[in-house]
């Protein structure tokens, strides 16, 4: 038994650890402190030890970026850690703000050669959410 | 006598105090996790050809999809059309590649290959049932007629994208 939980620890640290994740899967837009601007929070989680940064963007029903505002564009979220970000849109732009995504920049000197790149896009159009 | 009767109140009191109900809290919240499981390297099975298929000596990619709650995301996954990286090419490219359902948490998730909708580079899975999908994923990359890759370093990139419903 002894060994075999040491087998488990042992597979659980060789493992290598590379998620993103992003919540809430919902986000609804509420009115923000700054007058004409509606307002998000959400949070990613980076779990990917080849990715420190998330690039936010956010889109219309088929995918044309819309213009949005954010403490940072692009996000430093370093390994195991979580970062929540506030996404703020104009008011009349909340109707086409449909997704917002995060996607994950990869390094360039990276040791592999295929790499994988990760994105999540959250939805903000379910009426059910809201 | 008094000091007995202190004691044993100061002991109530303490018992009463360890058994304080200790709540743990917690909920599942909608989310979609995206793990890249195996990054997958290219074997160069002849002078023309990069491959990620174990029979010309790559490593398939291998991503897995977690989704907490059933039947609200998309997954979306693009084989490469271009190197990120690569030597000076002068001729053209050739790239085929696909995305296959590997393991899976769950035996409804055999469904998704059935299911799954394809269109340019681009594999697109509904993620019906909560759960884990591994999804492998392959790309070859063959040059020109006849010619060899120039010598250097070569890399593709992989989109993996969970998209909400």
């Amino acid at each position: 038994m002894r060994i075999l939980l040491c087998i488990v620890a042992l597979l659980g640290i060789s493992l290598p650890a590379v998620a993103h994740e992003m919540t809430p899967t919902y986000p609804t837009f509420s009115p923000s402190y700054v007058n004409g601007l509606a307002s998000t929070k959400m949070s990613v989680f980076n779990a990917r030890d080849d990715v420190d940064f998330y690039e936010v963007a956010v889109y219309n029903p088929v995918w044309e970026p819309v213009p949005f505002a954010a403490t940072d564009k692009i996000l430093h979220v370093p390994f195991a850690e979580k970062k929540s970000f506030d996404v703020y849109v104009r008011d009349e732009d909340i109707a086409r703000a449909v997704y917002i995504c995060t996607l994950s920049k990869l390094r360039s000197d990276k040791p592999s050669n295929a790499i994988i790149s990760s994105k999540i896009c959250s939805r903000t159009d379910r009426a059910e959410f809201r | 006598m008094k000091r007995p009767s202190i004691y044993a109140a100061a002991l109530l009191l303490s018992v009463s105090a360890s058994a304080e109900e200790a709540v743990i809290e917690g909920n599942v919240q909608s989310k979609c996790i995206i793990n890249t499981d195996v990054n997958g390297v290219y074997g160069n099975p002849a002078p023309d050809k990069l491959s990620t298929l174990s029979t010309d000596g790559g490593v398939e990619p291998v991503i897995r999809f977690d989704v907490a709650v059933a039947d609200y995301y998309l997954a979306r996954i693009t084989t490469p059309t271009g190197f990120s990286t690569s030597p000076s090419l002068s001729d053209t490219v050739t790239w085929t590649g696909s995305t296959s359902v590997g393991e899976v948490s769950d035996t409804g998730m055999s469904a998704y290959s059935t299911n799954k909708v394809t269109y340019d580079a681009t594999t697109e899975f509904d993620l019906t049932i909560a759960g884990s999908t591994w999804f492998n994923v392959s790309s070859v990359a063959e040059y020109g007629y006849g010619r060899a890759l120039p010598g250097g370093t070569y890399r593709s990139v992989v989109q993996a994208e969970c998209i909400a419903k």
